[in-house]
């Protein structure tokens, strides 16, 4: 809690600086904030808000979709390389994303990626691409569910996709949520791909390269208790979006169907 | 499915490289066409501070009629732009800008390009032979410089007059002083006053780190002393700049980049001037800063090689760093600037100046100096926590200088 109390009282401290020795702040202002939106010729920081909340938003809808196929298929259909998958994502869970963050950079640049706007539709690929793998909750979830439902649809008449749409993802809204909620967070705390894929342009910059930017030491003295303003913004979509869908996340721990 | 899947895979592959052939032939009739990636800070981009690189490239442009030039900008600080052009130095700027500690990492990226001929002779012509040398590896230059890069002293005037600002210990009879001590940039300082050694002339990395012995022992005496004494402050994670600000603190080390906010803090006050002597066993000992320079440099793997030089050269030359001085208050380097009353009027560009020639040493590149920053920084918390005393000082100098000697493996 103090960090937090902290990091939202320094964000309305009227003294410029980045050391203090009191906790609470001698004066309070709301200019860091205003600040943020106005200067914006040297670190644009609405740009870097709204890049984020695009690639975010589509990052989210995109894994989620992703994610959910892919442990509705793991969880009911039976092929051949079911095992060999769940075993390949396993030992790729293994390791740790960023250790293939060069190779996911060339690649992005042979396509074509790298460069303009682009670099937007490359996060949100970075960030989705890799969510088939981040299957074994959800897959755990759809197990839960009886399989008899499925049956039934299936003597009704419905096809596969129709009881992907119209039976198991009704009754697992709960953990969809989990999954829309982390994968919306992400974007917003990754630095390391962000920083790697968008290089010198600083149009693209997310709001992660942003902050840290002002804390270099050129900027630091400036710049630092606007950092904590933007710091505090940031959470607030991820705090609208969790309070939103709050109640069906406490659902989500009990369990699809009940008795 | 798995066949239309590769099909449609193939198409667009298709479809990317052709659109990448398509705008690589786009270009008009007449002056040559030319494309250059220029990488700044983004200071120098702003419009608050008046777009300095977009100015100097379009005047550049003028200046050359016979080329078709479109520019592209990109943001990479100095420090930063090594980091940036060594990931993929194909897809970088044609010219940005670096500091000349990262020179290594740059040559070793295979991604900055030589100057040589007539260029060279232009930039040994207008700039001091140190300044050349910062950019100089195996006989060959590596960039245009075009500010120098080191740190220095800033005091209030109505604590410290003139004749304090020589010797620290002077100072520390009369205000608060606050030194970065347990950064590594810094504290080394002391021990070069004393006589110590980094390799040689810092180029010479088979002689390796020298902060060892006696005179390493009584600098690290001295330091114990130096942070014991109750009118001397560590200054750490900007402590220096807020103790200013409240009127606690009355000189810091730091550098250009601060300025801005100590002349907001201190206004009529501010005095600026070269390091200040110690004195050790009733000696007076120099300190001598870490210097270094921002330079232009091009990228080796430019496509436009004769124009992206031209244009480094036209972006470090007198008129640029005139208008960067002007904007900015980029300090500037080029000899006949210098010259000027107007510029070497301004107490700023004194002190950096007068630090870089009188009170510096040339910051090391060569690899080894990797190893030289955590002993160091150790060596100032070491003091600071108190584990290193008077009783153990000689013995822990030894293990610092061994440490700056040793990868840490072998």
């Amino acid at each position: 809690m103090f960090p937090v109390l902290w990091v939202v009282l320094t964000s309305f401290r009227g003294e410029k600086g980045s050391y203090v020795s009191t906790f609470f702040p001698k004066t309070y202002t709301l200019d860091n904030y205003a600040k943020l939106f106005t200067d914006t010729t040297l670190l644009n920081f609405p740009q870097m808000f709204m890049n984020t909340l695009i690639i975010a938003i589509f990052s989210c809808l995109l894994s989620s979709f992703f994610v959910l196929s892919a442990s509705f298929c793991l969880s009911r259909l039976r092929f051949r390389l079911r095992k060999p998958y769940m075993n390949m994502a396993m030992i790729l869970g293994l390791f740790p994303g960023f250790m293939s963050m060069v190779a996911v950079y060339f690649i992005l640049k042979a396509v074509g990626l790298t460069e303009g706007n682009n670099v937007r539709i490359a996060l949100i690929l970075c960030y989705s691409g890799g969510a088939a793998l981040g299957f074994q909750i959800i897959k755990g979830f759809f197990d839960t569910m009886p399989k008899e439902l499925d049956e039934a649809a299936l003597l009704d008449g419905c096809t596969r996709w129709q009881i992907f749409t119209k039976i198991t993802l009704p009754l697992s809204k709960p953990i969809i949520i989990y999954q829309i909620l982390t994968s919306f967070t992400a974007p917003w705390v990754d630095f390391i791909f962000a920083k790697v894929i968008c290089r010198a342009n600083a149009d693209q910059y997310t709001v992660a390269i942003g902050l840290w930017r002002m804390l270099e030491k050129e900027y630091i003295d400036n710049w630092y208790t606007s950092f904590a303003a933007g710091a505090v913004l940031i959470s607030i979509p991820i705090a609208i979006l969790f309070l939103k869908l709050q109640k069906y996340y406490v659902n989500g721990m009990a369990g699809a169907v009940k008795g | 499915m798995r066949k239309k899947l590769s099909a449609a895979l193939a198409v667009s592959l298709a479809g990317a490289t052709l659109a990448g052939l398509l705008t690589g032939c786009s270009g008009s009739g007449g002056a040559e066409s030319v494309r250059l990636m220029v990488w700044s800070p983004s200071e120098d981009q702003s419009k608050d501070s008046g777009e300095w690189l977009q100015t100097c490239c379009e005047k550049f442009a003028e200046m050359h009629p016979e080329w078709d030039i479109t520019f592209v900008y990109g943001v990479a600080d100095e420090a930063g732009a090594a980091g940036t052009v060594s990931q993929d130095a194909e897809a970088s700027a044609d010219v940005f800008m670096f500091a000349n500690d990262t020179l290594t990492t740059l040559t070793d990226a295979g991604a900055l390009a030589k100057f040589g001929g007539k260029y060279a002779d232009e930039i040994r012509a207008t700039n001091s032979e140190n300044l050349v040398d910062s950019l100089t590896l195996d006989d060959y230059v590596y960039g245009v410089p075009f500010t120098t890069n080191t740190w220095f002293m800033y005091y209030d005037k109505s604590v410290f007059t003139e004749e304090d600002v020589k010797s620290l210990d002077a100072m520390l009879e009369k205000g608060v002083v606050s030194f970065p001590f347990t950064n590594s940039w810094y504290l080394p300082a002391f021990y070069f006053g004393n006589g110590c050694t980094l390799f040689g002339d810092g180029t010479q990395e088979e002689l390796g780190a020298n902060f060892g012995g006696e005179a390493g022992a009584e600098v690290t005496d001295y330091l114990i002393d130096l942070y014991n004494n109750p009118n001397f402050v560590v200054d750490a994670d900007g402590s220096g700049m807020a103790g200013l600000r409240d009127g606690s603190i009355n000189a810091i080390f730091t550098g250009s980049w601060d300025a801005a906010s100590i002349q907001e803090i201190l206004g009529d006050n501010m005095g600026v001037a070269a390091l200040p002597t110690y004195t050790l066993n009733g000696e007076q000992k120099q300190m001598y800063a870490y210097a270094g320079s921002k330079a232009i440099g091009v990228n080796s793997n430019t496509e436009y090689p004769v124009q992206a030089v031209e244009l480094a050269i036209y972006l470090g030359s007198a008129e640029a760093q005139q208008l960067h001085y002007e904007l900015r208050n980029v300090i500037p380097c080029n000899t006949t600037l210098l010259a000027d009353p107007a510029i070497a009027g301004d107490p700023l560009v004194a002190a950096q100046n007068d630090t870089f020639d009188r009170t510096s040493v040339l910051q090391p590149f060569v690899a080894a100096m990797s190893n030289c920053w955590t002993p160091v920084e150790n060596m100032g918390k070491g003091i600071r926590n108190g584990t290193i005393t008077h009783d153990n000082a000689a013995e822990q100098t030894e293990a610092m200088n061994d440490a700056m000697n040793s990868d840490g493996i072998s």
